[in-house]
């Protein structure tokens, strides 16, 4: 190995590697003392400390990299605390992990072995994990690992004296091998006999980082192979083709398997009263037959409960039934009749769409409250780690609609702001799962708002909420099958760690639910006054009326009063600007059970508005996005016509 | 700062100045997770105080 120090050389270097917070830098503080510096690493803003210990009568260099989770990078810390691996010099690389989390972390301790550095392993918070009820066979360990394993709990001083002896007696020498299936095998052979080269790294962790699609190592190995280079591209690509896009996955769950194999008979866990109970929950909320129980418990006391009934319906009806109509406005009213003689004047304030009466009304008395206990729920739900979980639960039926688990992170984004979640999309795999996100988020995912009203007014109607939640089900699910076949491409897969399942922190709920609330009051207030301002001068030129008109056609298919029309030309705004229009439709006792149910449903479905749509465009390109904006309209109004014709016919909620 | 959807570890650099390259970035008072991809909301300096550093992380920190 090119840069491995020499053990006679007068100043030898270690390296601590590992995940965020497993202690890392409280090991180098315990090693170097006081004396230390912190800089950052040449042509990054990453900072690494830097420390000298006195052992044994030698003197070691220590420096501190940045958290890492794997040895494939994807954060600029993880690429620097890479490129020391690679770059540095080093004597010993000391790999930190938690106790607590073997088999989450002892895959990095993999790939570092079979990249043939010199590794010492710290199991560190020894301490926390002892108080679990585990107990860590480290002698085990280390003859299965074939490397120095040492356990610790440096916050209390534990096993640093081992570890400073483990450092003055480091033997490089002593590695072992670790066998993967027979097929990889045969493709890290493939490829890694054709490195030649000197590098830092053993040219099995390269063959496999290079078939992991590693750029930097790519670039790192047609330098130092120079014309070998095209071979060694070939050969990647083919075994690439012939695995097809779940190598990365394969790979991963191959270093999981040596990982538990690695563990049996290491790890002991008291048995108390069994597996924990988050654990046992946890497994739960992913399997299909408990786990779809537990989310429509989690949505009928999260969303239905407390954002339809608590935050639309008792807090809406407080703020805008008792402060703003019986109060705030007849007060505004009064005056700008007293102080106010222009007609234009009077209606653009606080006239039918008013800036103050409709505007301010809407985003402070309606769409607020809404929010603020969607946002409540969510950060709830969000800092259980409930998220992930779904994502493994959801992912047999994403397959189906041509995505997988990873799409619910856009999908839960969109019922916060759709027009953010698009933007989301790119994160997913391909081309094909980012378009139909798109198609789905536009069509049937409705933002926090939306949804807050649509619940709110259809809890007071027996049977119309579950038509509404059936009708939107239905629809999402066969778009999104039927998306999957006419729209060309591959199908990736699907794989996450599961982070722990914890009770939600109320100081982090807090401050995650006021983050969001007045992000999404900042950029709604100037969007709904700027709404009214448009819907007041289309009422003065008569260009209202005339869109009404035009749209009477259309909500006479629907089986819709007239009226209803202001509030499908409200959703182009914004989709919460037309549920709240929809609110006034209904308050105002112009809707039927069976109209309220389609107006609904359609309002639903219909456009996404102009900052979604602009963010389609921008994602998608023009062609793209006008196909979506079309066919969803279309499908909005078709959808909400077949519904009528049912529930007509078929006599339910008449 | 922990990613609210995989717990991993978003780095200072792309909390304090946003992950870039998407056309909202900087104004969009969100922190993309460059792990997974999910939209953290980025805290106000009036509400940071109230994020606990021992509730932030999702692991116990030791350091």
């Amino acid at each position: 190995m090119a840069v491995t120090t020499s053990p006679t050389s007068p100043e030898r270097r270690i390296i601590l590697v590992g995940n965020p917070n497993v202690g890392k830098s409280v090991l180098f503080n315990a090693l170097t003392g006081a004396y230390t510096t912190v800089s950052n690493y040449p042509g990054t803003s990453v900072e690494i400390s830097r420390g000298h210990a006195e052992l044994g009568g030698g003197r070691y260099a220590i420096l501190d990299t940045p958290g890492m989770y794997s040895l494939l990078p994807i954060t600029e810390e993880e690429r620097v605390a890479r490129e020391i691996l690679l770059k540095e010099q080093h004597h010993l690389i000391i790999h930190v992990i938690d106790a607590r989390n073997l088999e989450r972390m002892l895959p990095m301790t993999l790939q570092l072995i079979e990249g043939g550095l010199p590794v010492m392993l710290v199991v560190n918070i020894l301490d926390e994990s002892e108080r679990l009820g585990m107990t860590i066979d480290i002698a085990l360990l280390q003859e299965k690992l074939g490397v120095p394993v040492i356990g610790a709990a440096t916050t209390r001083k534990r096993g640093l004296k081992e570890i400073r002896e483990a450092i003055v007696g480091f033997d490089g020498q002593r590695r072992a091998v670790f066998g993967y299936a027979s097929d990889l095998e045969r493709d890290i052979l493939k490829v890694g006999s054709l490195l030649h080269g000197d590098y830092a790294l053993h040219p099995r962790a390269l063959a496999l980082l290079l078939l992991q699609r590693d750029e930097e190592v790519a670039r790192l190995v047609a330098v130092t192979e120079g014309g070998g280079y095209a071979a060694i591209e070939a050969a990647v690509n083919a075994v690439v083709f012939e695995r097809r896009s779940d190598l990365h996955l394969r790979i991963s769950l191959e270093r999981k398997r040596v990982c538990r194999g690695i563990l049996e008979g290491v790890i002991q866990q008291e048995v108390r009263s069994g597996i924990p109970f988050g654990e046992r929950l946890s497994g739960w909320m992913m399997n299909p037959w408990t786990g779809f129980p537990i989310l429509l418990v989690a949505l009928y006391f999260g969303l239905y409960k407390f954002v339809g009934g608590f935050g639309a319906g008792t807090i809406v009806d407080l703020l805008e039934g008792t402060l703003f109509e019986e109060i705030i406005n007849p007060w505004a009213i009064a005056q700008a009749d007293q102080l106010i003689p222009w007609y234009w004047l009077h209606e653009l304030l606080v006239g039918e769409y008013g800036v103050f009466t409709l505007g301010v009304r809407y985003a402070v008395a309606l769409v607020l409250p809404i929010v603020g206990t969607f946002f409540l729920a969510f950060s709830v739900i969000e800092d259980t780690g409930y998220f992930p979980r779904l994502a493994m639960l959801v992912d047999r039926i994403f397959k189906k609609i041509g995505l997988n688990g990873r799409a619910v992170i856009p999908m839960v984004l969109g019922f916060g702001c759709d027009t953010m979640a698009t933007m989301v999309t790119r994160t997913l795999e391909t081309v094909r799962e980012r378009i139909i996100a798109t198609v789905l988020l536009a069509l049937a995912i409705p933002c926090s708002a939306q949804l807050g009203v649509i619940l709110g007014l259809l809890s007071g109607v027996p049977g119309a909420l579950m038509v509404w939640t059936a009708a939107m089900l239905v629809i999402f699910l066969v778009i999104g099958f039927l998306a999957a076949r006419v729209v060309p491409g591959e199908q990736p897969m699907f794989y996450m760690e599961i982070p722990p399942l914890r009770l939600p922190q109320l100081s982090n709920v807090l401050v995650k639910t006021l983050t969001r609330m007045q992000w999404y009051f900042l950029e709604i207030f100037p969007l709904f006054i700027i709404a009214s301002v448009i819907l007041w001068a289309g009422k003065l030129t008569g260009a209202l009326a005339g869109m009404v008109n035009l749209m009477r056609p259309v909500m006479d298919l629907l089986g819709l009063p007239s009226e209803a029309a202001a509030a499908f030309i409200f959703g182009f705004f914004r989709r919460d600007f037309g549920a709240a229009g929809l609110y006034d439709l209904q308050t105002a006792g112009l809707l039927s059970p069976v109209q309220l149910t389609v107006a609904a449903v359609t309002l639903t479905l219909f456009v996404p508005c102009v900052a979604q749509f602009l963010m389609m465009k921008k994602e998608r390109g023009w062609k793209v996005s006008l196909g979506i904006f079309g066919f969803v309209s279309l499908l909005a109004f078709s959808s909400g016509w077949a519904l009528n014709l049912l529930l007509l016919a078929t006599g339910v909620l008449s | 700062m922990n990613c609210g959807f995989c717990g991993k570890q978003i780095p200072t650099e792309v909390v304090k100045h946003g992950c870039g390259g998407c056309p909202m970035a900087g104004g969009c008072r969100k922190i993309c997770c460059p792990h997974c991809g999910y939209e953290n909301p980025a805290p106000p300096k009036f509400l940071q105080r109230w994020l606990k550093p021992s509730a932030a992380p999702r692991e116990d920190d030791p350091a």
